[in-house]
């Protein structure tokens, strides 16, 4: 049995090199372009998405040791045609500048409600302090999950 | 591009057997500090062998003496969540619970920062504070070196070639635990830790360790220092000069996180809030 990871529920097969990252077979085989490429080295945070759940860094994770796992990308999370309440209290917020952190904020906010449904404002800057906004819009952003999180 | 094999054994030996057999093959912990290295053209390898499947080392388990055995595989995440900690060991947890941010947290292992042993990282510190035992299995054997023993230099460590950490040992830790972590911001590394553990009474300290991290190749604990502390009253003229004894022993160097003389000026106060907060 060849091994696969299932990205966004759908089975997919792993590449060959070894060294590929989640990121190049997100974006460069499955055009799934939600993850952004900014460093390629852990720092920017562009880049994240769920893998079993858990935010992480697609440029970090090899693709062959995903391996069983399971992906979400921004992608899914509009799949039924409705966005996530986490992108439309961004929008509502005007969270959304040049928009490149954008899909890795609400994946990096939607980790955090996944696991504590009404974060204080502390625990929301904790969970997006590994997600660089170069328009700096934290503000807004900020307030954008809370709002999404308190209603 | 050549390819680079990806292998995923399912056992300790079959993993040492792989290293064994190809020097240019490198293990894959949580990939946090390997991909950066692959995808920056720093490392060449010409095969990847995953630890994800090898089960003994997993797992954070007390051990009849009131150890805990965290395998290498361990997440700083999981570290950090767990409570299985006791008095002083609860540094290990705290020490987890700085590193990067939570994606980084959620992958990067405690093997994997050991192996790697970058002196500005957080574990060096504190699993010297804490006494630590690194165990290593490898072609020879397997063996425990004593996390003092084991960071021995900038990206430098006692892991010989073929080598796997495969736990990491943490005795019993008297008192509270003492964890302080300056860094610019969160989710960067530190500028200055302070990790250990004291047991202070009615103002006298019973017992006392201290070590200082991210400044210089290797984690810096005086006996001196804990000597000098241990057994009298924690007045403000003996806490300065503990910490100035620690600023004198340190051997920083200038870079984007502070300048060697800021990290010397700043330890003094560090140390001395730490007390003040387990006192
Ligand atoms: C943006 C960013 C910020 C970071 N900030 C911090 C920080 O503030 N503090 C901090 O402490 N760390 C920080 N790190 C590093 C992080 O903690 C890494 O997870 C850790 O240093 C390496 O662990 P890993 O499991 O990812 O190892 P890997 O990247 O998989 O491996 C690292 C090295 O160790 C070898 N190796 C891995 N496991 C073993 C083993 N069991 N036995 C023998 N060799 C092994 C590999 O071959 C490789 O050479 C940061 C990393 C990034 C990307
Ligand atoms: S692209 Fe992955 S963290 Fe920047
Ligand atoms: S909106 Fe531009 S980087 Fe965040």
């Amino acid at each position: 049995m060849t091994a696969r990871l299932t990205v966004n529920g759908r089975p997919c097969d792993l590449p060959e090199q070894g060294t590929a990252t989640l990121l190049d077979l997100l974006r460069d085989q499955l055009m799934l372009t939600g993850a952004k490429r900014g460093c390629n080295y852990g720092v920017c945070g562009t880049c994240s998405v769920l893998i079993d759940g858990m935010l992480g860094r697609a440029c970090l994770t090899l693709a062959a040791d995903c391996a069983g796992r399971s992906v979400t990308t921004v992608e899914a999370l509009d799949a039924d045609g409705s966005p996530d309440p986490i992108q439309r209290c961004l929008v509502e917020a005007g969270a959304v500048q040049c928009g490149f952190c954008t899909p890795a904020m609400v994946l990096a906010a939607r980790a955090l409600l996944d696991a504590n449904p009404r974060p204080s404002r502390a625990e929301i800057v904790a969970a997006i302090s590994g997600n660089i906004c170069r328009c700096s819009g934290y503000g807004a952003i900020v307030e954008a999950i809370a709002a999404a999180a308190h209603g | 591009m050549t390819a680079v094999a990806y292998h995923r054994p399912a056992c300790l030996d079959d993993a040492l057997a792989l290293l064994a057999a190809d020097e240019d093959a490198r293990p894959l912990a949580g990939g946090q500090t390997l991909v950066p290295m692959l995808n920056l053209d720093l490392l060449a390898p010409t095969a990847i062998v995953s630890l994800a499947d090898l089960a003994d080392l997993r797992g954070i388990a007390a051990l009849a003496d009131g150890s805990i055995r965290i395998g290498a595989m361990e997440t700083h995440a999981r570290i950090a969540a767990s409570r299985i900690f006791a008095a002083g060991q609860a540094l290990v947890p705290r020490a987890a619970g700085h590193i990067a941010s939570p994606a980084i947290r959620n992958f990067g292992t405690i093997g994997g920062a050991c192996a790697h042993g970058d002196p500005v990282s957080d574990w060096p510190v504190a699993l010297v504070a804490a006494d630590a035992r690194i165990e290593i299995a490898g072609p020879a054997g397997r063996r425990g070196v004593a996390a003092a023993d084991f960071f021995l230099g900038f990206l430098t460590t006692a892991l010989e070639p073929g080598e796997i950490v495969t736990a990491i040992v943490v005795p019993p830790v008297p008192g509270r635990a003492i964890h302080l972590r300056y860094s610019r911001i969160d989710s960067d590394y530190a500028t200055v830790i302070v990790a250990g553990a004291a047991d202070i009474r009615d103002g006298i300290c019973r017992s006392v360790r201290l070590a200082v991290g991210a400044c210089g190749p290797v984690p810096v604990r005086l006996a001196a220092v804990e000597d000098l502390l241990t057994g009298r009253p924690l007045e403000p003229a003996l806490v300065a000069a503990a910490g100035r004894m620690l600023a004198e022993a340190i051997d920083p160097l200038d870079d984007v996180r502070g300048s060697a003389a800021y990290r010397r000026r700043i330890l003094p106060g560090l140390v001395a809030r730490a007390l003040a907060g387990v006192a």
